[in-house]
């Protein structure tokens, strides 16, 4: 187990974990139009089963509402 | 579900953000101003961006957010916004990126109010335009300094249906860190994506043929999010945070909310029916253009025919390039005097005198007494409108039915 932090919250989570599992874990809404940053940095969608994360990493889901991020 | 590779099949059939509780086949209008919250903490949630719910019509709506949803599918835009009319969508635009002590280059060939918008509104608030020939990159060029904004084209210029190679022009202005803005109104989305030739913004006013021809009023952003907002003087900033969401992000959360231009929910459901036939309408449209450019052309009283798909226009080549078999519905026309021009609208027994464009019915203006009526004799020359000159916006009646009415009516001048 680790923590990371989600949308400005502390979460506990078994490390690593790939952002498809967090959406997954967390029942984000609407999933095919949430855009994701790690440490502050945009992922990719075509990366979220790849990419893994760590211990204290930040993680916020965003939503650009109006045509969204789809 | 497959995905549909056709224009008009993917508007068709976006998907709604959310499932409608009823199944309707079309979105249905929500006219409510605010949207209730399970919790505090969703509340705060949604204002904070992280989840994707509505709070308030005049930031987002359901159906018009269905809208958006469409543009969005067939432009491949990374953000679409919808607008109150065409005009919010170029004044958000620019207020999004000029402030006092700036300059934007822009055409010197515009729409008369977006003109006016720039020559004298934001010349108020301290911003500089400088109006250049787009077709010539030297002048471009000559204009452009650190203080420079943006560059602002119209994809077909109206009235004077002029046509400027855009990944030329987005060239030049990359080179200079600038991000080239284009009012694609004239060229809707099936004939033209401003991506492919360097536009990174695209402002249009639905309110013309993707509203069903002239349903309603509306505008739309179209955001490629292909600039480098971190060269934007005012995005810089957001950048860091937001990356290619820097423009989206600060046009939602301020300057579209703040100026309260939202598009209301009845007309973005008259605009996205109307978006569902819009590559039927805009060919049909577009071929009676060319049909009566040819048609004026053979007239005698008639002394000259513009029309950028003309063969042997200086425009023929580039406007095939950028918008393919149908650049545009709009023709000019000249009679001899402007009393020979009034004259023969008066004698139009079915084209309509009107000021808009891409109606479904054809719409005939004479510019230089309507649009430009503000600006003295010299500047409308300037403009290159003159008082000699007819503008025509083809519908979709049948091509004999227009031109016997232009025919009778061209028999009564004396």
């Amino acid at each position: 187990m680790g923590s990371i932090l989600v949308n400005g919250k502390t979460q506990e989570v078994e490390l690593p974990i790939s952002l498809i599992d967090l959406i997954k874990k967390n029942n984000v809404e609407q999933p095919e139009m949430v855009s994701i940053q790690v440490n502050g940095e945009f992922v990719d969608r075509s990366n979220f089963e790849t990419t893994q994360l760590n211990e204290n990493d930040e993680v916020d889901f965003l939503y650009f509402m109006g045509g969204g991020s789809r | 579900m497959m995905k549909p590779k056709g224009f008009t099949t993917r508007i068709i059939h976006t998907p709604y953000a959310k499932e409608d509780v009823n199944h309707a086949l079309h979105q249905p209008i929500y006219s409510n101003a605010a949207f209730d919250f399970e919790s505090a903490e969703q509340m705060e949630l949604a204002f904070q961006g992280r989840l994707p719910v509505h709070a308030y019509s005049r930031i987002t709506n359901p159906t018009v957010e269905n809208f958006e949803l469409r543009i969005k599918q067939i432009t491949g835009a990374l953000n679409v916004t919808a607008l109150s009319s065409g005009m919010a969508a170029v004044s958000n635009v620019i207020f999004m990126l000029a402030s006092a002590g700036t300059n934007i280059i822009a055409s010197r060939h515009l729409f008369g109010n977006t003109y006016v918008f720039f020559e004298s509104t934001i010349k108020e608030f301290g911003i500089e335009t400088r109006f250049c020939d787009l077709t010539n990159n030297d002048e471009v060029k000559a204009n452009i300094d650190g203080k420079t904004v943006a560059i602002f084209v119209e994809t077909i210029t109206n009235p004077q249906l002029e046509v400027v190679d855009l990944a030329s022009l987005a060239k030049t202005a990359h080179e200079h860190n600038v991000p080239l803005i284009a009012d694609s109104t004239l060229t809707p989305p099936n004939v033209f994506n401003g991506k492919d030739f360097g536009v990174d913004i695209e402002v249009i006013s639905s309110t013309k043929c993707i509203s069903g021809g002239g349903t309603s009023i509306g505008g739309l952003i179209v955001d490629y999010g292909t600039f480098n907002w971190s060269k934007s003087a005012k995005l810089s900033s957001l950048s860091k945070k937001f990356g290619p969401f820097a423009f989206n992000y600060k046009l939602r959360r301020e300057i579209f909310r703040n100026l309260g231009s939202c598009m209301s929910p009845f007309a973005a459901y008259l605009q996205s029916l109307g978006l569902e036939t819009l590559q039927m309408r805009f060919e049909k449209a577009a071929d009676n253009c060319r049909g009566l450019a040819g048609f004026l052309e053979s007239i005698p009283q008639v002394k000259a025919v513009n029309y950028p798909g003309k063969p042997g226009s200086q425009f023929e080549e580039i406007s095939k390039k950028q918008f393919g078999d149908y650049p545009g519905a709009m023709l000019t026309f000249d009679f001899s005097s402007r009393e020979e021009c009034f004259s023969f609208m008066n004698s139009l027994e079915l084209i309509r005198r009107a000021t808009n464009v891409y109606d479904n019915k054809t719409l005939i203006l004479h510019p230089a007494s309507t649009i430009y009526c503000d600006f003295n004799l010299e500047i409308r020359e300037s403009l290159h409108v003159y008082d000699t000159t007819l503008r025509l916006s083809l519908g979709i009646e049948d091509i004999e039915d227009l031109k016997s009415d232009l025919l009778q009516a061209i028999n009564k001048l004396q």
